[in-house]
């Protein structure tokens, strides 16, 4: 009887949550559509400003050089001869003015040192592609006149890189990509699991007893631990899809994305750090699921609920992005004793495939009593005289 | 069927019941009387067992909110009055038969008491439809229907009418008076005076948490001389002194 009642209230908030298109929007639409849609559009509008900035460079090009020639001969280069130039270059119809000194060449020649001036605008992106590619042709001319002096004093070019240094990265290709993500990959999960049931936990305590079908539900031969665990099911189950839309919107944006071909590197991971990383997701999603029902039973009404839940936002945030930066070497023991930080030590050191098997015991057995310490607290409050009762 | 034995509740310092005894009796319709605010919501809420009493004590068909809230559970139906507390994402028949499934009851008991209350409330032209755009008396409709899926033996109506047009409101008293056929008990909350006289034989009478008078309306009407229940409400609680 008892399994059936959970069961039974569990089938119902399930079915009204997936017959409101609220939860639709923001569980699916928003992260498996509109985040890669809008990371699309950012990617194919960063490539077309790219192209363009590449197809037409107006440049304004004072005195004379052998430089000048080479500068001429970039692809997309045309020089201007605005009445203006300073102007043009503010109004973005040239990219960027190139000042060549009188004797520029001759002072070169003669083996000084030649001041050479240029003029952009670092607000303009297509203005700074045009400093890089002219910063590029510079660079090779310099080269080429190093590579002369060089010759002249019958010495090759070798002479100017005594040291031939070799960098070998030790980590595996798996690891190291997992190393970027590693960084992001928790924080993303934290924080969808811990906004994934804000709304649903405030509307199944908060809501229920505004509508007032709380008071009514309660009136029954049920014991309130049943109605709270079946609604911590719910919660859960959404923090979870949330946390899971979540990750494959974030594969859509490093397959489709600006970043270009990212993987994911789900694969490199094993059964055992399989096994982590699930315990780890569930354990955090019980966790903010039995904080936010504490939250949404202590608020008298949905806009206090609100307000509470922004706390818990909070707590998933400040751990993860303290973490971000850190490879799992350097996390501090004691973070895997503490709420949220345990969680996301493990997911980073799953994510680096270096799991310590110590580190996920205690993590997961400080998370579990986080667990039963929220719930006992949410059973509590929701078994506290008048918790049902509107306000 | 229902006894109030020197019930008084208290929030805090404030005291919304105090020292309130009467019993009704089983198969009978009991007015409970009162002006907003008066305690009779409270005084639902204590024999629904969702609040407790502080003092004194409270039996339903034998069994004690406080020792024995489940049995009390099992044997009432409770119509809060307000809002009708109905889920507006489900249809009619899914929001009784949830509360059938939370008394226990079997998907085919449920069914073929959802057809006898669609039948007596004339639910069947919108009972597979969602509520949430359901005018008040649909709602009503199908709140009734919700607590009187599990064939309670004690009704409690707390306010029931209220926001009811007339129509929906003269309908709902035909069925207090089919229920009463039927042998339920009833006890029935209201500020409007011609509503309780039209429907019940006794009363208690609340103001301010104390009671005034629990006894039958001739009586009432005797002991101050007057026939109009408005006048004699107005009388008895300017009486009281509170």
């Amino acid at each position: 009887m008892r399994g059936t009642i959970i069961w039974t209230v569990f089938q119902k908030e399930m079915r009204d949550l997936f017959r409101d298109t609220k939860t639709w929007v923001g569980t699916f639409v928003i992260p498996l559509v509109i985040v890669p849609f809008v990371f699309f559009l950012m990617g194919s509008s960063y490539s077309s400003l790219e192209e363009e900035a590449r197809a037409h460079v107006p440049l304004y090009v004072t005195g004379t050089s052998g430089l000048v020639a080479q500068l001429e001969a970039i692809p997309g280069v045309k020089f201007e001869q605005p009445a203006d130039p300073e102007q043009a270059l503010i109004g973005g119809k040239l990219r960027a003015i190139v000042t060549i000194p009188d004797g520029f060449d001759e002072r070169l020649k003669a083996g000084g040192t030649a001041n050479l001036r240029v003029e952009y605008d670092s607000s303009n992106q297509k203005s700074v592609y045009a400093r890089d590619v002219i910063e590029e042709k510079v660079a090779a001319y310099s080269k080429e006149i190093v590579a002369k002096r060089l010759r002249a004093a019958g010495l090759s070019e070798k002479a100017t890189q005594p040291i031939h240094a070799v960098y070998e990265q030790v980590a595996s290709e798996d690891k190291s990509s997992g190393g970027m993500l590693a960084g992001v990959i928790p924080l993303m999960l934290v924080v969808s699991l811990a906004s994934g049931g804000i709304a649903v936990a405030n509307d199944l305590i908060s809501g229920e007893r505004e509508r007032g079908t709380l008071e009514s539900l309660m009136s029954a031969p049920i014991a309130a631990n049943q109605l709270l665990t079946a609604k911590l099911m719910t919660v859960m189950v959404m923090s979870c899809m949330s946390a899971a839309a979540s990750l494959v919107s974030l594969t859509l944006i490093l397959r489709f994305g600006p970043f270009g071909g990212e993987e994911l590197g789900l694969s490199a991971l094993s059964p055992a750090t399989a096994l982590v990383l699930l315990l780890s997701i569930l354990l955090q999603a019980a966790f903010f699921a039995g904080l936010e029902l504490m939250l949404s039973t202590m608020a008298k009404s949905i806009k206090e609920g609100q307000t509470y839940m922004s706390g818990v936002m909070f707590l998933a945030m400040v751990p993860s992005y303290m973490l971000m930066p850190l490879h799992p070497v350097d996390i501090p023991e004691h973070y895997y004793l503490l709420p949220v930080f345990s969680g996301v030590s493990l997911i980073k050191e799953v994510f680096y495939g270096m799991v310590d098997p110590m580190h996920a015991l205690v993590g997961l057995g400080t998370s579990l009593l986080y667990v039963a310490l929220v719930v006992a607290l949410s059973a509590r409050f929701f078994r506290r005289e008048g918790a049902v009762v509107k306000h | 069927m229902i006894e109030v034995q020197q019930v008084t509740k208290q929030f805090g310092a404030f005291t919304a019941l105090e020292d309130v005894s009467f019993r009704v009796e089983a198969g009978e319709v009991y007015g409970l009387l009162g002006e907003n605010g008066a305690g009779k919501t409270t005084m639902m809420r204590m024999m629904a067992t969702i609040l407790r009493p502080t003092a004194g004590n409270i039996e339903v068909a034998g069994f004690s909110v406080i020792k024995e809230p489940n049995e009390v559970r099992r044997r009432i139906g409770i119509l809060f009055g307000g809002d009708v507390g109905l889920y507006s994402r489900l249809t009619a028949r899914e929001n009784i038969a949830y509360f059938g499934s939370m008394y226990g009851m079997g998907r085919t008991a449920i069914e073929h008491r959802i057809k006898r209350l669609s039948q007596m409330l004339e639910m069947d032209s919108f009972l597979d439809r969602r509520v949430g755009p359901f005018s008040r008396g649909m709602k009503q409709k199908v709140a009734i229907a919700r607590t009187l899926v599990h064939d309670p033996q004690v009704i409690l109506l707390d306010e029931p009418t209220t926001g009811l047009d007339v129509t929906a409101a003269n309908m709902f008293r035909q069925m207090i008076g089919t229920l009463q056929a039927e042998g339920k008990t009833i006890l029935f909350s209201s500020h409007n005076m011609g509503e309780i006289d039209k429907l019940c034989r006794r009363i208690a009478l609340i103001h301010k948490g104390r009671l005034q008078y629990a006894g039958t309306l001739q009586k009432l009407r005797e002991q101050y001389g007057m026939q109009d229940l408005d006048d004699l409400f107005m009388t008895v609680v300017e009486g009281s002194g509170r």
